[in-house]
C-alpha cells in the first residue's frame, strides 16, 4: 500500500547521499476515542463498567518517508488525511503510537501560528517567550528579536498585548519568529494562506530562501500551485496512509483526480439515495448523512 | 549556522517509552535545562496576577490579613475560646496553608490552561506546573510582610530567633506543594473535575488540620473517636506537622520537631517521584486529549 521510500536507490528522493534530517519508520498514531475525550470522574467509571471495545482511530498508520536537508516536501490529502498529526508527530508534540520518527536538526514548528504564547504580554515579550518555549539561548534569541520584529513589521503594536492584535497580526508574528529562529527543519502547516497580499509574498520569499539554505522543509498545504511551484517532493496522505508520493506535479494530479473521483462518488450516492425515496421528501438527517459521508 | 539550544537539536520519538528510572532522569535534565523558561512562565504569572485588580500585588499582603481578622472574629469573639495572641497563632497556620492552596488550585489548571501551547509546541510540559508552583513561593513570600509587620506592631514579645528557621520549613513545605501540582496537574487533564473535588477537599482538610485550634486539641479529638487508623491519619497529616512546625517557631519561640520535619521530607520526595512518573507516563496523551 504505502510506497515505502527508504530505499536509496530510488531516484525520486534527491541526494539521497546526504544524511536524513527526517527518517520516519512505519509511523502510526491511535487515537482511543475512549480517553482523549475530555471526560469526568464519572464519564469513566461508567466506560469501566461497560466494557465495551475501545474506540480505535488511527490518524496516520505505516507512514514511512525519509527528508534530507535542501528538500522541501509538500503533504496534501483531503481533510481528515492526517496531514497535521504527521506533523505533530515530526514536530514531537505527539509521540507515535507505533514506529520511530528520528530527527536530525533544529525544528522550529509554530503549527498554529495564530495562536501566541500568552494573550496579556505584548508582542516583544511573546518573542521572548517564544524562544524560550523552542529551547533558545536567551542571548542568542535578543540577537534575533530586531529581525523578528522588522519582518513582523507590526509598528507600535509590538509593544502592545497580544490580545489586541488581529488574527493576521498574530499569524505575521508568527511566522516571523518560526522562520527567523534559523531552523535546521521548518514545519508549516498552512501557513500561507494567512495574511495579506504583501505579507504573503514576503513569507513565499522567505520560504524559498530557507529551502535554498539547504534547510528542510516540509510543508501541509492545500495551496497545489505552491506545492507544484516550490516542492521538489509531494506526499499525498488519504485516511492516515501514503498513497502516493513522487515528483510534484504527478502527486498533485493523482490528488486531483482522487478529489473528482470522490466528488462524484458522493454525489452518486446522494442521487441514488434520492431516487430511492421515491423522489419523495427524505428526512433532513438522512440527507444529511449522504452528504456528510 | 544553526542557533544555540536548550532543547535537544535530535530526536527520536518512538512508541516505546524509557522505564521508571530513565523518565525520571529525563524530567530532572529537561527541568533544569528550561529554567529560564520557567522563570519566564513566573514573571509573567506573577505580573498578571496583580493586573486586573485595583490594588494589585498589594493583596498578597492584605489578603491573609482579611483571613485572619475573619477567624479571630469567629473564634475569639463568637466562640469566646480563649488562646493567647491569637492573631499570631492562627496566622502561623494561613501563611502556609494560602501559599498551599495557591499551589494546587494553579498547579491543577497549569496543563490545561495551555492546551492551544502543547498543541503547537514540543516542550517539556512539566515546566508548567513547576513553574506555578514557584510563582506561588512569591505569594508565600509576601505573606512574610504582614506576618513581620504585625509581631513588631502588635506582638513584639513573640519576636524570637527561631523566626529564622521558617525558610527551613518552607522547603520541606515547597517539596510538597511541588508533587501536588505536578500529580493533581496531569490528573486534570483527563478528569476536568478535580478542580471541583479539590475545593471541598481542601476545606476539610484545613479544618481537619491544626489550624485554627493546637494540634493537642486534634490530639484529644482522634482519642475520642477510639479508632486507631483516623487518629494516625490525622496526626500524620502533613499539615499537622507543618502547621505545628511554623506555630513553634512563630509562635512558641521553639524550634521544630526536627525528626517530624525529615520524615515529611522524605515522605514530600517520594510523592514527586511518583507524581511525576505519572505525569511523564501522561505526557504524551497531553496533546491528544488537550
Amino acid at each position: 500500500m504505502a510506497v515505502a521510500n527508504i530505499d536509496p536507490d530510488v531516484p525520486s528522493v534527491p541526494s539521497s547521499n546526504l544524511p536524513a534530517a527526517i527518517q520516519t519508520n512505519g509511523i502510526g498514531v491511535k487515537y482511543s476515542l475512549r480517553f482523549t475525550k475530555k471526560t469526568t470522574i464519572q464519564r469513566s467509571f461508567v466506560n469501566l463498567f461497560k466494557h465495551e471495545p475501545a474506540d480505535e482511530f488511527w490518524a496516520l498508520r505505516d507512514v514511512t518517508f525519509k527528508l534530507v536537508h535542501g528538500e522541501s516536501l509538500g503533504v496534501i490529502g483531503p481533510n481528515g488525511a492526517g496531514k497535521s498529526t504527521l506533523l505533530q508527530v515530526l514536530a514531537g508534540i505527539i509521540a507515535p503510537s507505533e514506529g520511530t520518527a528520528e530527527v536530525n536538526g533544529l525544528i522550529s514548528s509554530l503549527l498554529t501560528l495564530g495562536a501566541g504564547f500568552d494573550q496579556d504580554l505584548t508582542g516583544r515579550e511573546n518573542i521572548r517567550l517564544a524562544g524560550a518555549f523552542l529551547g533558545l539561548q536567551g542571548s542568542d534569541m535578543a540577537r534575533r528579536t530586531p529581525g523578528i520584529i522588522e519582518f513582523a513589521d507590526l509598528g507600535p503594536f509590538i509593544d502592545a498585548p497580544l490580545r489586541t492584535y488581529s488574527s493576521g497580526m498574530r499569524a505575521r508574528l508568527g511566522f516571523s519568529i518560526a522562520t527567523s529562529v534559523d531552523p535546521d527543519i521548518l514545519l508549516l502547516d498552512e501557513v500561507l494562506a494567512t495574511g495579506d497580499e504583501t505579507f504573503r509574498a514576503k513569507s513565499k520569499a522567505r520560504v524559498v530562501e530557507l529551502v535554498r539554505q539547504a534547510k528542510g522543509v516540509v510543508f501541509v498545504t492545500h495551496d497545489m500551485n505552491w506545492v507544484t511551484e516550490f516542492c521538489n517532493r509531494a506526499i499525498l496522505l488519504q485516511k492516515g496512509r501514503i498513497v502516493a508520493e513522487g515528483d510534484p506535479a504527478e502527486v498533485v494530479e493523482i490528488h486531483k483526480e482522487n478529489s473528482r473521483r470522490a466528488k462524484a462518488e458522493r454525489e452518486a450516492a446522494l442521487a441514488a439515495a434520492l431516487a430511492a425515496s421515491g423522489g419523495g421528501i427524505l428526512p433532513p438527517d438522512a440527507v444529511g448523512s449522504k452528504l456528510l459521508r | 549556522m544553526s542557533a544555540t539550544a536548550e532543547a535537544p537539536a535530535r530526536y527520536r520519538a518512538a512508541a516505546v517509552r524509557p522505564g521508571p528510572v530513565g523518565l525520571l532522569r529525563e524530567a530532572a535534565s529537561e527541568t533544569f535545562a528550561r529554567r529560564r523558561l520557567i522563570g519566564y512562565l513566573v514573571q509573567a504569572d506573577v505580573r498578571k496576577k496583580g493586573a486586573d485588580t485595583l490594588l494589585g500585588n498589594l493583596w498578597w499582603v492584605i489578603d491573609p490579613l482579611l483571613q485572619m481578622a475573619v477567624y479571630v472574629v469567629l473564634v475569639s469573639v463568637i466562640f469566646q475560646r480563649k488562646q493567647e495572641d491569637y492573631p499570631i497563632f492562627i496566622f502561623a497556620a494561613i501563611l502556609p496553608w494560602k501559599w498551599f492552596q495557591t499551589s494546587v488550585y494553579d498547579g491543577i489548571t497549569s496543563v490545561t490552561g495551555a492546551g492551544g501551547l502543547i498543541r503547537q509546541v514540543q516542550f517539556p510540559k512539566l515546566v508548567l506546573p513547576v513553574a506555578s508552583s514557584f510563582a506561588a513561593v512569591v505569594n508565600f513570600a509576601f505573606g512574610l510582610i504582614p506576618l513581620t509587620a504585625l509581631m513588631v506592631l502588635l506582638f513584639p514579645h513573640r519576636l524570637s530567633w527561631t523566626l529564622l528557621l521558617i525558610p527551613l520549613i518552607a522547603v520541606v513545605q515547597f517539596f510538597f506543594n511541588v508533587a501536588m501540582a505536578i500529580g493533581l496537574g496531569a490528573l486534570n487533564v483527563f478528569f476536568r473535575d478535580i478542580g471541583n473535588v479539590a475545593r471541598h477537599a481542601m476545606r476539610l482538610w484545613f479544618y481537619l488540620s491544626p489550624g485554627l485550634y493546637a494540634i493537642t486539641e486534634l490530639q484529644a479529638a482522634g482519642e475520642r473517636l477510639r479508632v486507631p487508623l483516623i487518629q494516625h491519619i490525622l496526626l500524620w497529616n502533613p499539615f499537622a506537622i507543618l502547621f505545628t512546625a511554623y506555630r513553634s517557631v512563630i509562635y512558641d519561640r521553639t524550634t521544630p520537631d526536627w525528626g517530624a520535619l525529615a520524615a515529611l521530607l522524605v515522605a514530600s520526595l517520594i510523592l514527586l517521584m511518583l507524581a511525576t512518573l505519572l505525569f511523564k507516563r501522561a505526557e504524551p496523551a497531553f496533546a491528544k486529549v488537550l
